[in-house]
């Protein structure tokens, strides 16, 4: 359990809710820096702040202290014991990670007073730990076995005489994803604090002390956070382990490749783990700009869906109307001719959820040639006014980390827990440690913190903007210094839409004028999709609902699986191509199946949510036939006859380059602007606001399957039932 | 030793004597194309598929018992297209031909030869037990017609 203030725990609020007075400070405060303290670590000078720990002071002349329970993201615990250092003229060895430096402190890193704390604490941690390092799936990657070899003694005198074997603790049961094997902790209570204070999950906490104290949820309960897979990375023993890869691989084994989430919108970067061609499992790379070093579970665990319901061979439906493989020349000559033979204003192309920025400028291209403008995305987004001509109205453009430095966030129309559950984790994390307070226009959901809910129909964005509202949002939004106004896309879609991103800009607009600090972003559009910020960039049309009104008779989807473009709402006789990865809703209904490659078998460009280019890298090669897919439309392209100039994969992004130097530059993100001149644009379609707005993820069972991919997966299926079944019961 | 011995003139009788057994020039040269060898001999039998087994004791042991396998082979002939019941007389592991020897039994459940397949079309495939790493989407079948 975390160490709170006696003030806290007596608080009539939910403890985890509310966070400590002591901990929370003004965001815009700028606090003097207090003068700099010298220490000493092995007689180096440094100069720190005070208050820093002597574990910190050591780390910035390069002396890492071991450690076991201390984690720089998390509070501190201090009870491993592990970091224990000598400090002059102190009797005992001190708590490296909870000591704060004093001036003129001599720390000893490496003395044998040191040296023998730390062999100390190293027999008692192995006294009761198992030696099952050969059967565990930590081995390789453990802490403990790390530094066992570097600070442990060379001999054990760990006699069982009385043959009681060594402590034993029942295993937990937390869930489809998380394995415990609880004879394994050490009681760091990394997972505890994890789940407080990041994940907002309050089960986890300890029983008993002493040889009796155990790690555990009280009563058996499922770990309910879509965060759960990180407490996984934090275990440094192989006491919390991943289920879907257990005993699959040993760490030495496997290849580890960069890349790019595109499971939600935010681009989280990921370490892809691949051996004899196979992914086996996906795990956070450290980005402080957007994930930190965590990662949500359906980008964690998913990876199993890119293994099934593959489409391995392109296919092409036969007299009989039932789709059949055939080879690639049949398929791509059937498309040619199909394309071909399509009267230009007839022919229409829709880009999916998963599509990269590559193959996205390769369709418009050859689309475009072949005479049509018809280029849509599945997700909508308003065409009136500024539309899509100005960055700034359908990217994240506070962007992610500076959320925290937010003092206040109005959430419109939008669950961020399950639609950017890193960025939840940001504004979560600025509540608890910062004085930022969260207010929703929207159903009421869990956010795993206190919000303010104004309620959830329109109206009140447009009373907000107008400055007629009395809610008490307005007043802390008037106060806000540093305000953040989050708009979900998912709004946009109805007839409304314009209305609402319109008095959603004169809100940011308002706010915005208010400010001292004018380089302080307030307008954020949240997209639900890894591709739509790509697609806007290169100039999509967002939303089928026109296109469709005009009878396309060839349609070509680019793994557009959510379902918009049905059979029913084409003309009988339309064609349909349908490219991608998974056989999901888009290939039911294809006449010619082109198999692609999914995210982790490419090197593809993706936009998050803030506009920021990354891009995945081949960690396996696609499966069966499937090809990369900006390769199969410049194969097509050369079979219709309208060749597209470029043959790889430099020329494909010199080519974005020339649409947008924004998707080539990788890493980087652009400030953007012209927020007035959007608002000025938008100024007409300022009607009356009437709908009530409603988001498709509340549950954290709708959270799992959201995409071709993640539909697939057994282990995302596994979820959603443990979590359906955890809520029938009583606990 | 006679004279015609001591100047090699049974070699050219035997030379002679190969190619009528042969069936003359363009067959013996047919038949040396065909298995790098011509040999006169005595025929001890042919077996069911066509093949002939010959005999000469003038060659030393192990040279002096050979097939010639059937014309229907053309180049594609193989050891393991003589059968078990030859293959003793062939190995020297006895004297008796099968059709001379009474005590070999036949039953009716004795299977028929079978030449090793290996190579070809009708070679044996052991099937996998390992699940496909991808599984492939499967299209749902419209009700056909």
């Amino acid at each position: 359990m975390l160490r709170q203030p006696l003030s806290r725990a007596l608080a009539l609020t939910s403890p985890v809710r509310a966070a400590p007075l002591t901990a929370r400070r003004f965001a815009d405060q700028v606090q003097a820096q207090p003068e700099k303290v010298e220490v000493f670590i092995d007689d180096q000078p440094v100069h720190v702040v005070p208050g820093t720990t002597v574990l910190q002071a050591a780390a910035q002349v390069g002396v890492e202290i071991p450690r076991f329970c201390y984690h720089e993201r998390l509070a501190v615990a201090g009870n491993c014991r592990m970091c224990l250092v000598e400090v002059e003229k102190s009797p005992k060895p001190v708590a490296a990670c909870a000591m704060p430096v004093m001036k003129g402190m001599r720390v000893k890193t490496n003395s044998d007073l040191t040296r023998k704390a730390r062999e100390g604490v190293m027999e008692f941690l192995l006294v009761n730990h198992p030696l099952d390092c050969p059967i565990c799936d930590q081995g390789g990657e453990c802490d403990l076995q790390d530094q066992s070899m570097a600070f442990g003694s060379d001999k054990s005198r760990f006699t069982d005489i009385h043959f009681s074997g060594k402590r034993a603790v029942e295993d937990k049961d937390v869930g489809p994803l998380i394995k415990t094997i609880m004879t394994r902790c050490i009681h760091c209570t990394r997972c505890i604090r994890f789940a407080s204070e990041v994940a907002g999950v309050d089960d986890f906490g300890t029983t008993g002390r002493g040889t009796d104290m155990q790690v555990g949820t009280y009563v058996e309960k499922m770990f309910l956070s879509e965060l759960s897979g990180n407490i996984i990375d934090l275990c440094p023993v192989g006491a919390l382990t991943s289920k879907p890869y257990s005993f699959a691989a040993r760490p030495w084994e496997t290849r580890r490749v960069d890349s790019v989430d595109v499971l939600d919108p935010l681009g989280s970067n990921i370490v892809v783990a691949t051996r004899t061609n196979e992914v086996l499992r996906i795990l956070p790379r450290t980005n402080e700009e957007i994930n930190e070093e965590w990662l949500a579970d359906k980008s964690r665990f998913a990876c199993d869906g890119l293994k099934r319901q593959r489409l391995v061979s392109p296919m092409l439906v036969d007299s009989r109307g039932n789709l059949t493989p055939v080879d690639w020349e049949d398929a791509i000559v059937a498309t040619a001719r199909a394309l071909r033979d399509c009267p230009p204003d007839k022919l229409l192309a829709v880009a999916g959820d998963l599509a990269d920025a590559e193959s996205l400028v390769a369709l418009k291209d050859l689309v475009n040639k072949l005479g049509s403008e018809n280029t849509c995305t599945e997700q909508y987004f308003p065409l009136e006014g500024a539309g899509i001509d100005l960055r700034s109205s359908y990217l994240l453009n506070t962007k992610i980390a500076n959320v925290e430095d937010a003092d206040f966030v109005l959430l419109i129309g939008t669950n961020v827990r399950f639609e950017a559950p890193l960025l939840n984790a940001r504004i979560r994390k600025s509540f608890i440690h910062k004085e930022t307070d969260v207010a929703l226009v929207g159903p009421k959901v869990d956010l795993t913190y206190e919000y303010m809910h104004a309620g959830d129909s329109a109206s009140i964005v447009k009373d907000l903007a107008t400055g007629t509202s009395s809610h008490a949002v307005a007043r802390r939004l008037e106060q806000a210094k540093r305000p953040v106004v989050i708009l979900g896309a998912e709004q946009l879609r109805g007839p409304e839409g314009a209305a609402l991103l319109a008095y959603t800009q004169q809100l940011a607009l308002k706010l915005h004028d208010k400010l001292a600090d004018k380089s302080w972003k307030v307008l954020n559009v949240l997209q639900r999709t890894a591709s739509q910020v790509a697609a806007l960039d290169i100039g999509y049309k967002p939303g089928v609902g026109g296109a469709l009104q005009g009878g396309p008779r060839v349609v070509y989807l680019l793994g557009a699986d959510s379902g918009v473009v049905t059979r029913e709402a084409l003309p009988k006789d339309a064609f349909v191509i349908y490219q991608g990865h998974h056989g999901d809703v888009g290939a039911q209904i294809a006449d010619v199946v082109l198999p692609g490659a999914a995210y982790t078998e490419k090197r593809a460009t993706y936009v998050n949510a803030e506009g920021r280019a990354q891009q995945t890298l081949l960690a396996v090669s696609p499966p069966g036939k499937a090809r990369d897919d900006w390769k199969i439309i410049r194969a097509l392209s050369e079979v219709v006859g309208e060749r597209l100039p470029y043959d790889n994969l430099d020329e494909v992004r010199a080519r974005m380059s020339e649409i947008s130097p924004a998707l080539v530059a990788y890493g980087d993100v652009q400030d953007n602007n012209y927020f007035a001149q959007a608002t000025a644009l938008a100024q007409s379609l300022q009607k009356p606001l009437s709908g009530k707005l409603d988001v498709k993820l509340k549950q954290l069972e709708d959270y799992f399957m959201t995409d071709p991919i993640s539909r697939a997966s057994p282990t995302m299926a596994k979820c959603i039932q443990a979590v359906i079944k955890q809520k029938q019961s009583p606990y | 030793m006679s004279l015609g011995k001591f100047l090699a003139l049974d070699k050219l009788s035997n030379f002679f004597n190969v190619i009528r057994q042969n069936g003359g020039i363009r067959a013996s040269l047919y038949k040396l194309y065909r298995q790098d060898d011509v040999k006169d001999g005595v025929l001890v039998g042919e077996d069911k598929y066509g093949n002939k087994y010959y005999e000469n004791p003038r060659f030393f042991y192990s040279r002096n018992r050979w097939v010639e396998y059937s014309d229907k082979y053309y180049l594609n002939y193989d050891g393991s297209q003589v059968p078990a019941e030859w293959f003793g007389w062939l190995h020297y592991k006895t004297d008796l031909p099968p059709h001379q020897d009474p005590s070999r039994p036949h039953y009716k459940w004795m299977a028929d030869h079978t030449e090793n397949l290996s190579g070809t079309t009708a070679q044996y495939v052991p099937y996998s037990t390992t699940r496909p790493k991808v599984e492939a989407w499967e299209p749902k079948r419209k009700d056909s017609v």
